[in-house]
């Protein structure tokens, strides 16, 4: 895990991980959220649709949000106060997604950074964007 | 120059509290605006800084008491 503080930090930094979307995170997230709307659910539903099988959630996708911040970037010393996602493509099971972030902005009177994010497919597709700010409580 | 500063302060504040309707004058303050917390002031401070292509300290902002001061914080900076 990182520990970036304030004065590590410059604009321009940047971290990334890969994550590979599997059953279980589904279901985990069915339980968790209980959101069981068929796309989700079904994968029979989702292919009638005209999507490749069970979508993931957004939310799940966008849970490694959580991860860029928490662990990377500033990593201990982050809190997350806000994010605003866009969702361009869908997830399904087995894809792998690059997560990335970059430090966009930083205002150092009350120590909140902003983070620009991507995830990408293992084609390269953006599956969303985020802009996060995050306090450095360190 | 004064008047324009407010206008664009009043604009960031219309789009941080989501309300195209609200209007702010030197004197409005966080008693006035029920969602002006403590996360909205930093996002008002960090939406002011890149409005205005400024920075503050911390000291500059914990003696502020309205919008009227901020303003005038605001010129000194731009001048």
């Amino acid at each position: 895990m990182n520990a970036y503080t304030l004065k590590d930090i410059h604009a321009g930094l940047s971290a990334q991980f890969s994550v590979t979307v599997t059953e279980q995170m589904l279901d985990s997230f069915l339980t968790l959220s209980g959101d069981n709307n068929p796309f989700h659910v079904d994968a029979h539903y989702a292919k009638e649709k005209g999507f490749q099988g069970r979508v993931a959630y957004g939310m799940l996708t966008s849970s490694f949000y959580s991860k860029l911040i928490g662990v990377y970037l500033p990593g201990k010393y982050a809190l997350l106060q806000g994010i605003e996602i866009s969702f361009h493509n869908p997830v399904y099971v087995g894809d792998v997604l690059a997560v990335s972030g970059e430090i966009s902005y930083i205002s150092e009177a009350y120590k909140q950074i902003e983070i620009i994010g991507h995830i990408r497919n293992q084609d390269k597709k953006l599956i969303s964007k985020a802009k996060i700010k995050v306090g450095v409580n360190e | 120059m004064e008047n324009h500063i407010l206008e664009r302060v009043q604009d960031i504040f219309r789009d941080i509290f989501d309300s195209e309707a609200l209007i702010i004058s030197r004197s409005t303050s966080a008693v006035d605006i029920g969602e002006w917390d403590s996360l909205n002031n930093i996002n008002l401070v960090v939406a002011i800084e890149k409005e205005f292509k400024i920075k503050f300290i911390l000291t500059e902002l914990v003696s502020l008491k309205n919008v009227g001061e901020m303003i005038d914080l605001i010129d000194e900076k731009i001048k």
